[in-house]
């Protein structure tokens, strides 16, 4: 059955319109005005410093996509997917830095974009090698083998190996003009901001697409019951290494994307503590929906912001708030779970779902 | 969108209309639709041709001659739809049954019909066949459609549908020009359906319809309200109720529209409001149905959504009875309209499934007022249909603009109505029966000269509307002598969402009386709110403040009518009027001679002195079982 609500008379005769993705005129209309303010309204009209939050909202929602594509959709707990964040990151710095490039595709401003892609393969490939023991363990076992991947990749091998490429120790810088993608060169924030909303358009689409047809039909199968979806003949050790590739590939891109906003590397850029906050944003957007990775995100981002707006000013009277913000802002976080565990368990996104009913019921509750 | 421009010869029959229309749409076109899997599986009008040629020489090939009847059971599907064509292709005649028949009543119309040929859809419908084949001699192959439960039937007279279209096809490679030649071959006046007309009062009767008042019913009625081969339509009311037969095969076929087959009988509603079809023909309880749903679901409303309902139906009512009444709506009324239109009634009609609706209407029974209003409050072009089985369908109806609430219309073309000395309504036109199967006695009553003597009581207002009172057996003489229809104030009763059915007594005694049923998930959901604990329909409906409960909702009713007419006690029944009790029949009409020999008891204790009736009684359900109830009733009596 179509999965939307769709206004009296209007059916479908097979399972491509069933399945379709503007199914009425009304979601016609939404979608172009969603993606008029994506790439039009935000990147014109809005305020350089919101572009700037916008676009740490687009970064923290294709982290969040994976983890949701993890955790929502298949049922794997992954509490290390910081870890293929940096992998990607990583690889796009040091194919850039490292890569002897042949000179045309240097010019034609094809090396950032081939980084992109190989940063998403590798980090997919680096993810699956991780997501192996899902084949035998799942729930608290599974989340120790995931936090292994943060413990091994950032803190062993990137920052005791990695960082050492080249001799400077901690971090690595990108020089201006080398993040160029064909004759645009990334540098201001509306220039970052259009790349993000390419790339997460590109990713939410991949994702949605494939949550629609088989692979999607397996994952929620295995979420549900991993048992039962084997006996119907799915075979769920492919399909849970192909969550975790998936999964490692945005998480890659989303990686060689945060190179380009920050021009500079490092590992502290991926704590443990990544890993966590991408696992409350989709619990704060609500596990299982693509919307709720992204109304997480935006939810988290813009919180943070305005308790920083809010922050600031309070600090001519008590300068130690300034000193200590870190730390408010993790208690915010761990405060703004409790509170959505406790009373709104099923995320922003039910509350959506919710309001939509609101209208769709009219004028009746149910 | 395309009108039919089919001209009615007597040469003309249902199969030759099949194959013209099959051959002008072909693969273009699609015919027919299943709902099955979640999707709309659409049958193009070459896969209907297909299907029911290979049936039909199928039938052929296992015996099926000219004049064979064909008995059909089942849902609403597409193969029951072919089995019906197939059977007339072949010259046979289409007999449906109820799906729910007892089997008692299948075994009278097999037996009775000398049905050769038996089409099942399931498990269920094979075992009644079997069950009665022994007794019915004539009956020599059943067919059945779902493969369900069927692996271990090994009777060399069964057969799937499958494997009968397989020897059809067999026997359409030896004689290609077969089936061609087998259609050309009926007249307009033979026989086509053969209809068990439910029957009030005693067994069933069967009447014989030919191809010539099909097509001429169809036609007429289309001269009316013209229909478009781009409408859709959904067939989900029992094909054994002539109203469903008028729709899908007299005006279905001429027409050319699509028919929309639900999932299953218990999704209808919702697959309804999937498609949206553009008319509707379907009993009153349909509607009352609705009705009923909607003013439960206002009452669970919010708020702010039940002040947006208030609002657009007091517009609603207004503006409806403004038309009714004849006069010019002001341009204030209308902007007023038009925003409740688009805060409701928009919203509301899409709930029901009417949004695209051009035309629907209501027949087979009387309809209230209250609920006429209801549907014209929400702007739905909701009309009367007056008609029997013993006319194809229909011969009177409302037209565009002339509805009026209290009568159902004026005739249909090549239509005359009069009404007798005594008061009855008769009908003439070439859709007129052919008289009873095997019962000349009941064709000579109610066939005279050509005309049909319908058995109900009415007469022609001013505007020459035609006004049908009540049946005329059932019509009561009050206190004062003045005659009375129970109907119309039963209907007034039904309105209520509380109540599902009622049985209005009175005929030449010193006060009106009532037995009702309360709607048990609607009156339930109301204790379950007041936390009054019930374990059953039977504990529920004695419960005092159910019996206050009703009361009120009969003092509302009671309101405008003269004191003669009011009802001055009433009971609440221990069960709701059912079918496989023979209490109604199985169109939902009371069988008002039955229920008054069973409840004599209770209709005693309503004419005494008495505040309690003690009932010792057997039930039956729907597979046979029974079960033996004692219970005690109160009697409530009415004040003022």
């Amino acid at each position: 059955m179509s999965s939307v609500w769709l206004p009296c008379g209007d059916y479908h005769e097979n399972y491509l319109k069933d399945q379709g993705w503007w199914q009425s005129s009304f979601i016609k209309v939404k979608m172009i005005l969603l993606l008029a303010v994506v790439f039009l309204g935000i990147p014109f009209l809005a305020p350089e410093y919101w572009i700037g939050v916008a676009t740490m909202v687009g970064y923290t929602s294709m982290g969040a996509l994976g983890v949701q594509l993890l955790i929502g959709y298949t049922g794997l707990v992954t509490l290390g997917h910081a870890a293929f964040i940096a992998v990607g990151a990583y690889t796009s710095t040091m194919m850039i830095l490292q890569f002897p490039w042949p000179q045309f595709m240097v010019d034609l401003g094809l090396a950032y974009p081939v980084s992109i892609l190989v940063a998403g393969i590798v980090a997919g490939l680096w993810s699956v090698l991780f997501g192996l023991p899902s084949a035998k363990v799942k729930g608290f076992y599974l989340i120790l083998t995931t936090m292994a991947a943060q413990f091994i990749t950032v803190d062993f091998i990137l920052t005791q190996y990695v960082s050492q490429i080249g001799g400077r120790g901690q971090a690595f810088s990108l020089p201006p003009g080398t993040i160029k993608i064909g004759p645009f060169v990334m540098e201001t924030e509306r220039e970052i901001y259009f790349l993000m909303a390419v790339l997460l358009t590109l990713i939410v689409i991949g994702l949605a697409n494939l949550l629609r047809s088989k692979p999607g039909r397996a994952w929620v199968a295995i979420r549900d019951n991993d048992i039962a979806a084997e006996a119907l003949g799915i075979n769920i050790v492919w399909y849970k290494l192909l969550a975790f590739f998936v999964a490692g590939f945005t998480a890659g891109i989303a990686g060689a994307f945060w190179v380009s906003n920050t021009a500079a590397l490092s590992p502290e850029h991926f704590p443990f503590f990544l890993s966590l906050w991408l696992v409350g944003v989709i619990l704060i957007g609500g596990v299982g929906s693509i919307h709720g990775a992204i109304f997480g995100s935006i939810f988290m981002v813009v919180i943070m912001e305005l308790l920083q707006m809010a922050v600031i000013p309070l600090a001519a009277y008590y300068p130690k708030l300034l000193v200590d913000f870190a730390y408010i802002k993790d208690a915010a976080f761990g405060l703004a779970i409790a509170g959505f565990v406790i009373y709104e368990p099923n995320g922003l996104a039910y509350r959506w779902w919710q309001i939509k009913n609101y209208f769709n019921l009219w004028p009746f509750s149910y | 969108m395309q009108q039919s421009g089919i001209e009615i010869t007597k040469d003309l029959t249902i199969p030759k209309l099949f194959v013209s229309q099959c051959k002008k749409y072909g693969r273009n076109k699609v015919a027919m639709r299943e709902k099955e899997f979640g999707i709309w599986i659409p049958f193009t009008w070459q896969d209907y041709y297909d299907n029911v040629k290979y049936l039909c020489l199928g039938m052929v090939s296992l015996g099926l001659k000219k004049g064979d009847k064909v008995a059909m059971i089942g849902d609403n599907r597409p193969e029951g739809l072919w089995a019906e064509m197939a059977a007339m292709c072949a010259g046979g005649i289409g007999v449906w049954l109820f799906q729910d028949c007892m089997m008692d009543e299948v075994k009278y119309i097999i037996d009775h019909s000398d049905t050769t040929f038996f089409v099942g859809e399931t498990q269920e419908e094979v075992d009644k066949a079997l069950a009665i084949k022994d007794s019915c001699p004539k009956l020599k192959w059943i067919i059945w459609d779902d493969p369900k439960g069927m692996r271990n039937y090994k009777q060399d007279f069964l057969m799937s549908i499958k494997k009968v279209q397989e020897k059809g096809k067999e026997l359409d490679k030896k004689q290609p020009d077969l089936f061609e030649k087998l259609v050309s071959q009926g007249h307009g006046d033979d026989i086509c359906l053969l209809f068990y007309t439910s029957g009030t009062t005693s067994l069933p009767k069967g009447a014989l319809l030919s191809h010539w008042n099909m097509l001429t019913m169809g036609h007429n009625l289309m001269s009316v309200d013209p229909c478009y081969d781009t409408d859709d339509f959904v067939s989900y009311l029992p094909f054994a109720w002539i109203g469903e037969q008028m729709m899908s095969i007299s005006c279905g076929l001429q027409i050319g529209y699509t028919l929309n087959f639900p999932e299953e009988p218990g999704t209808a509603r919702e697959n309804i409001r999937e498609i949206g079809p553009h008319v509707m023909f379907a009993p009153p309880r349909l509607y009352e149905g609705m009705t009923r749903q909607v003013q439960v679901k206002y009452i669970d409303s919010t708020w702010i959504k039940k002040k947006a309902y208030e609002f657009a139906t007091w517009v609603g009512y207004r503006v409806a009875n403004l038309s009714f009444e004849g006069k010019k709506v002001s341009p204030g009324m209308r902007i007023l309209n038009w925003i409740a239109y688009l805060v409701m009634q928009k919203k509301l009609k899409d709930h029901l499934g009417m949004s695209r609706l051009r035309h629907c209407y209501t027949g087979g029974a009387a309809m209230g007022p209250d609920h006429f209003r209801f549907f014209h409050a929400l702007g739905v072009n909701l009309k009367q249909i007056y008609g029997q089985t013993e006319i194809a369908g229909i011969s009177i109806v409302h037209r565009d603009g002339g509805v009026k609430f209290d009568t159902v219309g004026t005739p249909i073309p090549e239509t005359e109505v009069r009404i007798t000395d005594e008061g009855e309504i008769i009908t003439r036109s070439p859709s007129v029966f052919q008289g009873y199967y095997k019962n000349d006695e009941a064709t000579a009553k109610t066939l005279v000269n050509g005309w049909l003597y319908s058995g109900d009581r009415g007469f022609i207002d001013e505007d020459g509307h035609l006004v049908v009172f009540d049946r005329s057996k059932d019509v009561m003489t009050l206190r004062d002598g003045r005659p009375f229809s129970p109907q119309y104030l039963e209907t007034r009763l039904k309105f209520s969402p509380y109540i599902q059915e009622a049985w209005v007594v009175g005929d030449k005694r010193d006060y009106v009386t009532a037995v009702m049923c309360i709607d048990y998930s609607v009156v339930g959901k109301w204790a379950d709110e007041r936390k009054i604990n019930y374990t059953s329909y039977q504990e529920l409906s004695q419960k005092p403040q159910v019996y206050d409960l009703v009361q009120k909702q009969i003092e509302e009713a009671n309101r405008d009518l003269p004191e003669v007419a009011r009802i001055h006690k009433f009971v609440n029944l221990y069960k709701a009027f059912d079918a496989d009790d023979e209490e109604l029949t199985r169109t939902s009409k009371l069988r008002r001679a039955f229920v008054e020999n069973r409840y004599k008891d209770i209709l005693a204790a309503l004419y005494s002195n008495n505040e309690m009736v003690h009932m010792d009684t057997t039930i039956t359900y729907e597979d046979g079982r029974e079960q033996r109830i004692k219970t005690d009733l109160a009697i409530r009596k009415v004040k003022g």
